[in-house]
């Protein structure tokens, strides 16, 4: 061909999709906005600096938001990364908003929450339901530095929210009034507009809700007011208060899509959230892992350092794997929203339900390695209880674990009819860390799925030549153990009685969503470590000792007795836990750089 | 629970319908008034998903997940399903 000598790309990192539709330099955008978040809010560990995890604690003893760390925040226009670059910000990739949020997290969970996640989490309900001009308002707020509070919660509802009660009337001269009150709405004192999910219709079911989205100026300031701000155990700097409205008028042009509309929006938009969020977190478990390390190799008992104790060791190493298996499952689920958005439903709600929960387990095996230190609030290992305090704010919200659970439930017994052992394992690209993507396609994301392609990569995997080495045996025996654990989950799933199948099923119908969002889990680091593999980029994540040790923890999890896996295993993963230490990598699949 | 052999008619699929509610809010079929709002029986958003998967699978026919969000009683649900029926039969689809 005459056109053949065309130069092919060789920088990996910036291949474009299968598709094309990727924009060129996504890559290098994202590890260029990772670096430069780091570097802004400096290193956290140098008390010189006014964002270390010394005046971090400082803030949260005090209720507040590290003033400068919003100031920093403000200074790096955080808000354009929450707004699609078809709105003129610029978030491209899902994944790549985890890697920057993960860079605040480490620091702070009340700043990533209350700086910036809380308008994410309102802003995806205007992406993906409202119109032209809604869409380019909340891009204007956020790209100004503004904030969107996302005002779903009652109460007395909880998760239950097609019994919400509050209630926004057609009135006589057009628009809206809305009457009734919020609780426990992240900045709803200081959002410069809401999106309050709101009763349109008095009759039971799930066409009488409407999303709204309002905007605080020009509202008759007699009608409505910020609620007393909750005290809370963890994020204690989040500005956390409610709303009361009495009467107070909106403009017609305030409602998000369709009347009627609302449940529909909500369970599509909070895909995106339930897929992004628990991944953000990653970086907190990294201070906590990478605080208790420094202790360990500092600290002296029975005349060795701690490090050198096998339970310590274990721990870390434990600490560590879980980690790139959260990350695996993170970045399956934030890709797929781009890639298989049909299948999100359900592999949101695993990683909403699982992720927080694996690094809740794992902060608390690291609070027994650092003792007596888990319990101080200040000094140099402060920053680790008050990451404990703060992680468990990730499974509450707008989708708890067990509601998590429940959007899991009645889609198990179709994916174990149809989908299990039938479906093709998932594009390669859902697992490549580095690898572009297409832009988000919020109109293809879907209430219910059917169909299940990351479980058909485990099932994929179990097909395989005889390994040749102890690692990638052991490998091979987890993979064909976690098989065999679908096999009973399907059998389970196609025997659940339609009872089972709602939010009332029983404790039963609960355990095997853990199950499946288990495997969920190992066959994401099943894939990324396949990809790796052929990739060539990442010789650690390419290694079988991660993913051998992952699988391990897995299948012990899900009750499994595993053989004991070659000493190699644990040699591998420690002597990566220390690298990383002493080159300041991060603890995820990407081994970022950090500044400190 | 037989699932229909022959054409559906708005009578059987009442039937169907009942049976199949009944078994998710664990009642009696006869206890479901085809008039009334199955949200007032306690059937969640979710479940009401679950409903319309159901129906896919035992009737093979492709409907919206949520069917019985718009269509919120048995009645306006079995109708639904006989107009869904037609069209798909009118298509060459066949149920």
């Amino acid at each position: 061909m005459l056109t053949g000598t065309e130069p092919e790309s060789t920088h990996a990192t910036t291949a474009a999709t299968p598709d094309g539709r990727g924009a060129p330099g996504q890559e290098a955008r994202a590890a260029a906005r990772v670096a430069e978040v780091d570097r802004r809010l400096g290193d956290p560990t140098d008390e010189r600096n006014e964002l270390s995890y010394a005046r971090l604690v400082e803030a949260d003893e005090a209720g507040e938001l590290c003033a400068a760390g919003e100031r920093a925040l403000d200074e790096l226009r955080l808000g354009a990364d929450f707004v699609p670059g078809a709105e003129g910000g610029s978030l491209e990739r899902l994944d790549t908003l985890v890697r920057v949020m993960r860079q605040v997290f480490r620091r702070d969970v009340a700043l990533g929450l209350g700086y910036g996640v809380t308008s994410f989490m309102a802003a995806v309900n205007v992406w993906t339901s409202g119109d032209a001009a809604q869409r380019a308002r909340l891009a204007r707020i956020l790209t100004d530095g503004g904030k969107v509070s996302v005002a779903y919660h009652e109460l007395a509802h909880g998760n239950d929210f097609t019994r919400n009660e509050f209630a926004a009337r057609p009135a006589e001269e057009g628009g809206y009034l809305l009457s009734g009150a919020k609780q426990v709405i992240n900045n709803a004192g200081r959002a410069d507009a809401w999106v309050l999910f709101s009763r349109t219709d008095p009759a039971p079911g799930s066409r009488s809700h409407s999303v709204l989205f309002v905007e605080r100026a020009g509202l008759d300031t007699d009608t409505w007011q910020v609620l007393p701000r909750y005290d809370t155990v963890g994020v204690r700097g989040c500005h956390l208060s409610g709303l009361r409205f009495d009467h107070t008028r909106v403009p017609a042009a305030s409602l998000v899509g369709a009347a009627g509309q609302g449940v529909d929006t909500a369970l599509r938009a909070f895909q995106l959230t339930r897929a992004a969020l628990p991944g953000m977190a990653v970086g907190t478990t990294d201070t906590a892992l990478r605080t208790v390390v420094c202790f360990a190799l500092g600290r002296r008992l029975y005349r060795r350092s701690v490090m050198e104790i096998p339970h310590a060791t274990a721990t870390l190493s434990g600490a560590f794997v879980d980690l790139l298996t959260c990350d695996s499952l993170s970045l399956a689920a934030t890709r797929a929203v781009h890639l298989l958005p049909e299948q999100t439903s359900v592999l949101a709600a695993a990683t909403k339900y699982l992720v927080p929960k694996l690094l809740t387990d794992t902060l608390h095996d690291l609070s027994i390695v650092l003792g007596a230190r888990f319990y101080l609030r200040d000094g140099e290992h402060g920053i680790f209880q008050k990451h404990l305090r703060d992680l468990p704010v990730l499974s509450l919200g707008h989708a708890g674990s067990a509601a998590c659970q429940a959007t899991i439930i009645p889609q198990l017994s179709r994916l174990a009819r149809r989908s299990w052992f039938h479906d093709e394992p998932a594009p390669a690209e859902l697992f490549r860390p580095h690898a572009e993507l297409p832009e988000i396609p919020f109109d293809r994301l879907a209430l219910t799925g059917g169909r299940d392609g990351l479980s058909a990569t485990l099932v994929a995997a179990a097909d395989t030549p005889p390994a040749a080495t102890g690692e990638e045996r052991a490998v091979q025996g987890l993979v064909a153990t976690l098989v065999d654990e679908l096999r009973q989950v399907q059998e389970a799933s196609r025997a659940l009685a339609p009872e089972d199948r709602t939010a009332l099923a029983g404790p039963a119908a609960f355990a095997l969503a853990d199950r499946y969002a288990l495997l969920l889990a190992a066959s994401s680091a099943i894939g990324v470590r396949q990809q790796a593999l052929r990739d060539g980029s990442d010789a650690f994540l390419a290694d079988p000792a991660w993913l051998a040790a992952a699988l391990h923890r897995i299948a012990r999890r899900l009750g499994r007795r595993p053989a004991a896996l070659p000493a190699s295993v644990d040699a591998r993963v420690h002597e990566e836990v220390l690298r990383r230490f002493h080159a300041r990598g991060s603890y995820d699949l990407y081994d970022t750089p950090l500044v400190g | 629970m037989p699932v229909p052999t022959t054409a559906p008619t708005t009578e059987s699929l009442t039937t169907w319908l009942a049976e199949r509610i009944a078994l998710y809010l664990t009642r009696q079929p006869a206890e479901i008034d085809p008039d009334v709002p199955l949200a007032e029986y306690g059937l969640d958003s979710v479940a009401a998903l679950s409903l319309c998967g159901d129906i896919e699978d035992d009737f093979d026919l492709v409907i919206e997940p949520t069917a019985a969000w718009d269509y919120p009683t048995v009645h306006a649900l079995a109708g639904h399903l006989m107009a869904e029926f037609a069209a798909d039969t009118a298509q060459g689809g066949g149920a």
